[in-house]
């Protein structure tokens, strides 16, 4: 599988002069076809061995599960585009559902705005930082994920927060259902299609897509390519907010240890199972929702086969390792750090 | 993220050939132990009393000791140009590890010194397992140790399972960390220890060394006959069994076995490495800096807490400083044609 | 190697001797037929013009390489060297022009390891023993006759000292076979000042006793004053061996160039002359890399600038492009004095580079070639932040057809293309801009077969006649007297030539004169 994804990722190595590779297109075949078949043969092996899977409503619960994970992937997928990592945006997601759940109540519908805004604005400053520090991005989103987490414990004084009043407000997304499927998960893939199209037809998309595959060839094309990655990160605290909110919506409560204080590996789980290279430049985000769907189904394919529950964030682990190794691109004598 | 440093214009490398000796402050740390200072300083006006005590020198002392450990192999790591994520998960494998093999209330074993041997194994494992899949399968070292971070974990809950806290039986066990020989915590006795022998590893042995070689041009570095992967492999292994040994010191602190025995250790130390100078591009730095950024971390952290700060906001503290310390250490080097990913 | 113990007297005694080394790369017959023999204790320089076939050769003898035909011998033994560490094993060490040295590392930690892998017993079961690598480092650049202290870091040595501590790696080789070194200077001089050579010099007379020394230069006269004997390369082939006392550096140009190329003088150059430049560099200064540099580009013409590596020509053309800063003069565009330069900027305001690093820096090889074409200049490619693919196609076939590129499928990757038809696509995007004031072509041909050359510089040319102002860093002399109007030397970072070629004709001797 590496070799035939080789050409995708970065500048496809030389070639003999005269033959241009046709592999190059032809190979991403996994970008393309992978996700929406990993997770049919995962959804397949669970069927096999729980045939009450669909009639239990199983599939609803994995769209349930899948929706915070595919916001959070979606704004990690478009980071991970232009060659960077946020390890924050799990921690944003957070402290929007805690911040919705103590204001919720006073503020009714302008309380989700405010908090999407305002963790958006966290994305936008991280963006900024990394931009003009020029420092490397995971170490970066590590400091700000610390600063985040202690901002999620002081706002819940270290406790679960529960949502006094006007749950209404965000409560249809999980109780409307749409294809017996809830209307925000459905709200998810509208966006990641939205967003696909963003890195398909604007120039900004094709710039990210430029940054992620070879940034010293974007910058002397011209490109703004601060901006562009700053508009990633802060497309990563926009998804980030929205998926505080739908913890909000499923649970009505959030705390710094509840739902939502593990999303960060699920989310960089789906974003590369769902076909995002690692090295940058190639992002589908139409098949991070297959990538969220599939690490959703993960825990009860897990035990179909007769893993223990307790075996959740070791499977993540390895799922993630996994997936790079497999899908890697491996440029001969390159130095991998 | 492979390339964290800049890439030179072509013709930038014979840049100014004037500058010959360039003359390098000799001292190093200069700056780190005055802020070190200023920061007791601060504290004992602010807390008098309670601040520069005997009972929370030993507080300090002992509070630092789990960074410390954990800092020497997050060092070498980091020295090589690659990243350990994977510190509070391989403590809370090697910690749970430890606690059920010791005597404790939830089975009859008690292997002794075998739990600690066998815990320390766990960590070397999960090291070497990180070593292996980044060396053989070119995964960048931060996707790993990601990955090994929640594997560690994954162990830590499965060995747990669904009964209750196993705790630690022996009291003299649980409370050696914090007894004292010399006036001083037997925890930071241990981490005085490990960082002694990680300043003599890097000092004087071929690990170290090519450590601090391979982190300064791995390409050069393998030309000149450093067997490149397999210290990497060895580096991590390493670094593994200093989380574990933290992850052990840690369990018996708290007497019981927790999965998330290792939580904020993870910033704390890449904060301090990075703090103590040690360059993320790799090549520069030190154990004994490392250490240093430790104290001054563990320092600020007591301080703020005696002041009446919430310790809740400790990861934050640990956050600005780890920012700050990478944008101050690459100020210098930003440019218009340096890609940071 | 039986001769190890050779009596010093001996110096004519071959250490090295090649006989009829072949190697060609494809279509490029690289090194042709070469017989060559470098005595004991004799400095022998060998000099040619880029691409005369010396970084091969090179190559060669230090196992990189492998030759299709010929044979090398060493000390009377015939060897064969399948990798690095063969030719090291022979007793040949080489100081690359490319640093290799860890910088972050003591000069006796770097001359140790190299010499891990011998006899040397700087470390035992694992672990460093200081005293012995310290010592053995002092007595290794002893006997180079380098005054370092060995415990120094190598970051925080002058460039000359760097290129004596690789001096004194090279010297090493010999404790692997016990006999006398040979050292290979690949342009040692390249990075130096010019008081820095002379101790460079020094050295070098120093290494002549204890063995022999192949020395690469572009500077004719330093090559006069080191060397003994001076082996010549043209095209590949070695055209002449000359005792340097009894050769001229006039001569050595003219063995080095062959039949020297004279500008022609055209009737087209002649016009566009009492326009104002469309761009005006004044005085333009770069710590380290450039010095005073002056000169104007006017509408239509190309202004070729040509110097040896090192010459800081580069630099400027980046700094033009707003890819590197400057810390003195000006550069007007058009009249207007450029501040806070960038490329983002340069772009915005017409100004083209072609760099040299196609794949690095022209373009980005993952995105299709219509992408690439249309990445810079969208121009009616794009609906406000809306790309157009229909429109994106129709301009990306309507130039694949004029330059001939091939395949001819733009939504292919970029990077997929040939060498020849990736720099057609990377000429085409700035091409394509209406507002192209200025074309800065970094080695635009490099690595080109002869077909794609020809439409390059064919784009070239109709880019002047359509008023672009063209800066071009040619591969050769005789590209730079092709293309030209006007030419600019540079060595070390000065300018030292200028030549109008629609009233002058300097051929590349004169050429070759300023820049070495």
């Amino acid at each position: 599988m590496s070799q035939t994804t080789t050409a995708t990722p970065t500048s496809p190595a030389p070639t003999a002069d005269g033959t241009p590779r046709r592999r190059a297109r032809s190979g991403s075949w996994w970008q393309r076809l992978g996700p929406p078949a990993v997770f049919l043969a995962l959804l397949l092996l669970i069927v096999v061995l729980q045939p009450n899977f669909f009639s239990g409503g199983g599939i609803r619960i994995v769209a349930l599960q899948a929706t915070p994970i595919l916001l959070i992937a979606l704004g990690q997928a478009i980071v991970i585009g232009v060659g960077s990592l946020d390890l924050s945006n799990a921690a944003m997601g957070l402290l929007a559902a805690i911040l919705t759940a103590s204001t919720l109540g006073s503020l009714g519908v302008v309380s989700p705005v405010l908090c999407v805004a305002l963790v958006t604005l966290v994305g936008l400053v991280n963006g900024l930082v990394f931009a003009y520090t020029q420092v490397p991005s995971f170490a970066l989103t590590l400091g700000t994920l610390g600063i985040l987490q202690a901002a999620s414990l002081v706002l819940s004084d270290a406790t679960t927060v529960y949502v006094t009043a006007n749950a209404d407000v965000l409560a249809w997304m999980f109780n409307v259902a749409l294809a017996g499927l809830p209307a925000a998960f459905w709200m998810a893939v509208v966006l990641a299609a939205v967003l696909w199209a963003v890195l398909r037809f604007t120039t900004v998309g094709q710039g990210m897509t430029a940054v992620g595959l070879n940034e010293t060839g974007a910058i002397f094309s011209g490109l703004r390519t601060r901006w562009l990655k700053v508009t990633a990160f802060t497309i990563s605290g926009f998804t980030a907010g929205l998926a505080g909110l739908t913890i909000i919506a499923q649970s009505g409560a959030a705390s710094s240890f509840g739902l939502g204080s593990d999303l960060l590996l699920p989310g960089i789980a789906a974003a590369i199972v769902g076909g995002t290279a690692i090295t940058g430049g190639v992002t589908n985000p139409i098949n991070v929702v297959f990538g969220a769907a599939t690490i959703a189904l993960l825990p009860i394919g897990a035990a179909a086969v007769g893993v223990p529950p307790q075996a959740q964030s070791l499977v993540y682990g390895a799922v993630i390792i996994v997936a790079v190794a497999l899908t890697m691109s491996r440029a001969r004598g390159a130095v991998v750090k | 993220m492979s390339d964290l440093k800049a890439r030179p214009a072509p013709d930038a490398a014979p840049a100014a050939p004037a500058s010959a000796s360039r003359p390098r402050p000799r001292i190093r740390g200069v700056g780190e132990v005055a802020a070190l200072v200023v920061l007791v300083v601060v504290f004992a006006v602010l807390n008098p009393g309670t601040f520069l005590t005997l009972d929370n020198l030993r507080t300090v002392l002992d509070q630092a000791a789990l960074p410390l450990v954990i800092g020497v192999g997050a060092t070498l790591v980091i020295l090589m140009g690659s990243i350990d994520l994977s510190v509070e998960g391989v403590m809370g494998a090697a910690g749970m590890t430890f606690v059920l093999l010791s005597a404790n209330d939830r089975n009859g074993l008690d292997l002794g010194l075998g739990a600690f041997v066998v815990a320390v194994a766990v960590g070397l494992a999960l090291g070497l397992l990180t070593g292996l899949i980044h060396t053989l399968l070119k995964v960048p070292s931060f996707i790993v140790t990601l990955g090994v971070w929640y594997v560690g974990l994954g162990i830590a809950t499965l060995l747990f399972g669904q009964a209750a806290i196993p705790f630690l039986t022996s009291d003299g066990l649980t409370s050696w960390p914090s007894d004292t020989t010399l006036g001083l915590p037997h925890s930071f006795l241990l981490a005085f220890v490990v960082v002694a022998l990680g300043a003599l590893v890097s000092r004087f042995t071929r690990l170290g060394r090519y450590a601090f070689a391979i982190g300064a041009d791995e390409q050069i570095a393998q030309d000149n006959g450093v067997p490149v992967g397999r210290y990497k492999l060895y580096v991590f292994a390493l670094a593994g069994g200093c989380s574990a040994l933290a992850g052990i010191v840690g369990s018996l602190q708290l007497g019981a076995g927790a999965a998330n025995v290792g939580i904020g250790n993870l910033f704390l130390t890449i904060a301090a490495v990075v703090i103590g100078g040690t360059a993320l591009g790799g090549g520069k730095g030190g154990v004994l800096r490392t250490a240093l950024g430790v104290v001054l971390l563990t320092v600020l952290n007591n301080g703020l807490i005696l002041s009446g700060v919430s310790p809740n906001i400790q990861s934050a503290v640990s956050g600005v400083v780890l920012i700050v310390a990478i944008a101050a250490a690459g100020w210098a080097y930003r440019g218009r044609l340096r890609i940071a990913k | 190697m039986t001769s190890t113990q050779q009596d010093p007297t001996r110096t004519t005694e071959a250490a090295l001797v090649l006989d009829g080394i072949d190697k060609r790369f494809g279509q490029v017959h690289a090194v042709k037929d070469v017989s060559l023999t470098i005595n004991r204790h004799e400095v022998l320089g060998l000099i040619g013009e880029n691409g005369a076939g010396k970084s091969t050769l090179l190559k060669i003898l230090t196992g990189i390489y492998q030759p299709d035909a010929g044979s090398i011998e060493v000390n009377g033994t015939q060897v064969r060297f399948r990798r690095p560490q063969d030719s090291v094993a022979a007793g040949i060490g080489v100081v690359h022009q490319e640093q290799s040295l860890l910088t972050n590392l003591s000069v006796a930690e770097n001359l140790a390891m190299t010499a891990s892998g011998s006899r040397r017993a700087g470390t035992r079961l694992g672990f460093y023993r200081w005293g012995r690598i310290n010592a053995d480092a002092a007595a290794t650049l002893d006997r180079v006759g380098a005054s370092i202290d060995p415990r120094t870091i190598v970051g925080d040595l002058s460039f000359v000292d760097r290129q004596m501590v690789e001096i004194a790696r090279a010297v090493q080789v010999d404790e692997m076979v016990g006999g006398t070194p040979l050292v290979i200077l690949d342009e040692p001089t390249s990075v130096l000042e010019r008081n820095e050579t002379e101790i460079l010099e020094r050295e070098i007379r120093t290494l002549k006793e204890i063995g022999s020394v192949v020395f690469v230069s572009h500077r004719l006269d330093e090559v006069l004053r080191i060397c003994d004997r001076i082996a010549v390369m043209r095209h590949g082939e070695l055209v002449a061996e000359r005792r340097t006392d009894e050769v001229t550096e006039d001569e050595l140009f003219q063995l080095m160039v062959g039949r020297a190329a004279q500008a022609t003088q055209r009737d087209d150059r002649a016009g566009g002359a009492s326009q104002t430049p469309v761009v005006a560099v004044q005085g333009l200064t770069r710590r380290g890399s450039f010095e005073d540099v002056s000169f104007e580009v006017r509408s239509g013409r190309t202004v070729a600038i040509v110097g040896t590596m090192g010459s800081g020509r580069e630099s400027v053309c980046r700094a033009l492009f707003g890819a590197e800063t400057w810390d003195g003069g000006t550069i007007e565009l058009e009249g207007t004095s450029l501040s806070a330069w960038s490329t983002v900027k340069a772009v915005k305001a017409g100004v083209a580079y072609v760099p040299s690093e196609r794949r690095v820096e022209g373009m980005v090889g993952g995105l299709s070639a219509a992408a690439n074409l249309t990445l810079s200049h969208p121009g009616s490619t794009r609906r406000g932040p809306f790309l157009d693919p229909r429109a994106r196609n129709r301009t990306a076939a309507t130039w694949f057809e004029r330059l001939d590129v091939r395949p001819s499928d733009p939504s292919l990757p970029l990077g997929s293309f040939s060498g020849g038809n990736q720099q057609k696509v990377v000429m085409a995007k700035w091409l394509m801009a209406e507002e192209l004031k200025v074309l800065v072509l970094d080695h635009p041909l490099r690595g080109l077969d002869p077909g794609a050359k020809e439409i390059v510089n064919e784009q070239i040319r109709a880019a002047c006649r359509d008023g672009v102002a063209v800066v071009l860093l040619p591969d050769t002399l005789e590209e730079a007297l092709e293309m030209g109007d006007d030419i600019l030397v540079m060595r070390d970072g000065e300018v030292t030539g200028r030549f109008d070629l629609s009233t002058e004709a300097p051929t590349s001797l004169d050429l070759l004169e300023k820049m070495v």
